[in-house]
């Protein structure tokens, strides 16, 4: 927090000065081209972690630009000023993630699984998962991100945002539109699963030659 | 503090919490060494998460993206106003945007939204409903009577080149008379084209406008109009055709 401020300003051009930025702010269609530059990579990571393919994650973000662009096309001057403009980007990214992925293939997770951590791993076990190709090339790398692949998708959401986007609880519950409870919990059985499907490997862990222990 | 609380506890122990739930639960851990295995494992994982690399999206991502909006903005700043018209033929649906006409179609029968839908798909605009302005009126009654209609009164500019060059070709077909489609695959120096002329004409936003209905067979047969051959000949026989 800033606990100075300039004694020579008064007030109202305090004011003004915050009005001016806070203006400067509004998301709008006429300053989108900055908001592409700011966030392309973003939920290009975002979408790649939750698809594992890299063309899907291109087309997931040009279509969720578009799909932003014209909704704030639609949008009152004071709407937009009430937007919070990331976790609502990020929301269109996964919803546009969501349609994609279930019209292009069927649920392959059984519903029982999801009450059954063992159940979806036994799944996992009788082979490689079906959907995506895996991005990386590095096989210590590659086990993470096809365990993270083999999670149901809301799971596979919540624990990419907490631990690979680094977000904290209500920032998902935002962006997930859920409550935190929710959020926590699914956390949490998203965590414990990784852990059986990872099993032995976490402790082995070691991408680039550091001591795992050096930043747990 | 049971086991199963303090495993649930992990992900909110990371964060701020309370100080005295922070406490309970390592007093837990120091005490319990499974639990504190599961946390240790737990921890794994979070770290093997994080290391995940955050790969780069192609370097024209962004381009690609202001270009698509580049599109969509065009389309959102001028939308198409589809107008009904009534014409010796019944009522026509006119499409227009900046003083010249984009879209016809005939009436089947089919509503105003509809048409306009087919419009928005032929056209890839916005298409909304309106009334026709004074010149459009003027400018199809014109055509009635002459057979003809003004370049400057239409718009084709979002065809592609063949369709636009096919168009025109046809135009120039005078009122009353008919020419192959072959003959039109030859005025735009395409002469092996003459099926994809058929195509053009087929799909032509302008009926009437651009006189689709005045390209024939080669062996001088009508051929298909999508009105119905019957609107084809009577078409033709209103402008003076005695084939």
């Amino acid at each position: 927090m800033p606990s100075a401020t300039p004694s020579g300003r008064t007030a109202a051009a305090r004011t003004a000065a915050v009005a001016q930025t806070a203006a400067a702010s509004i998301p709008s269609v006429e300053k989108f081209e900055r908001i592409v530059d700011d966030y392309q990579r973003r939920l290009y990571g975002f979408a790649l972690r939750m698809t594992g393919n890299r063309e899907d994650a291109e087309e997931i973000v040009q279509d969720a630009f578009v799909r932003a662009y014209r909704a704030l096309g639609k949008m009152s001057l004071e709407q937009r000023a009430d937007l919070r403009l990331q976790p609502w980007l990020y929301t269109i990214t996964l919803n546009v993630t969501r349609n994609r992925l279930r019209s292009k293939r069927p649920v392959n997770v059984a519903l029982d699984a999801l009450a059954d951590p063992d159940a979806l791993l036994r799944e996992s076990n009788e082979g490689p998962p079906q959907p995506e190709r895996i991005v990386e090339q590095n096989t210590e790398i590659a086990l993470v991100e096809r365990a993270l692949l083999q999670l149901p998708m809301h799971l596979r959401a919540a624990a990419t945002l907490r631990f690979i986007e680094g977000r904290s609880h209500p920032e998902i519950a935002e962006i997930l539109n859920q409550p935190i409870g929710t959020v926590k919990s699914h956390v949490h059985r998203a965590v414990r699963i990784l852990r059986r499907i990872l099993g032995p490997q976490i402790g082995r862990f070691n991408p680039e030659g550091v001591p795992a222990h050096a930043l747990s | 503090m049971r086991c199963r609380d303090v495993d649930a506890l992990w992900d909110e122990l990371r964060g701020e919490c309370q100080a005295s739930l922070k406490e309970t639960v390592h007093t837990h851990l120091r005490a319990c060494p499974s639990c504190q295995a599961v946390y240790e494992q737990y921890a794994g994982v979070a770290y093997c998460l994080s290391c995940l690399p955050l790969p780069e999206p192609s370097c024209d991502l962004a381009k690609k993206v202001v270009q698509h909006l580049a599109a969509l903005k065009g389309a959102m700043a001028a939308p198409i106003v589809l107008s009904a018209i009534s014409t010796p033929l019944g009522r026509l649906y006119a499409g227009f945007k900046d003083n010249r006409i984009a879209y016809l179609s005939l009436d089947t029968g089919d509503s105003p939204e509809a048409v306009a839908a087919r419009a928005e798909r032929r056209l890839r605009r916005r298409v909304v409903q309106g009334q026709a302005p004074p010149w459009l009126v003027s400018a199809i009654e014109r055509f009635f009577s002459t057979w003809k209609v003004d370049d400057e009164v239409v718009d084709i500019s979002n065809l592609t080149p063949f369709e636009q060059a096919a168009l025109r070709a046809a135009a120039r077909i005078p009122p009353g008379e008919v020419r192959s489609y072959a003959w039109v695959a030859t005025q735009i120096g395409r002469p092996k084209a003459a099926r994809a002329v058929g195509r053009v004409m087929a799909r032509n936003p302008l009926p009437l406008l651009f006189p689709c209905h005045r390209v024939v067979d080669s062996s001088g047969d009508l051929h298909d109009y999508f009105y119905g051959l019957e609107m084809k000949a009577r078409l033709l026989q209103m402008e003076g055709y005695r084939g």
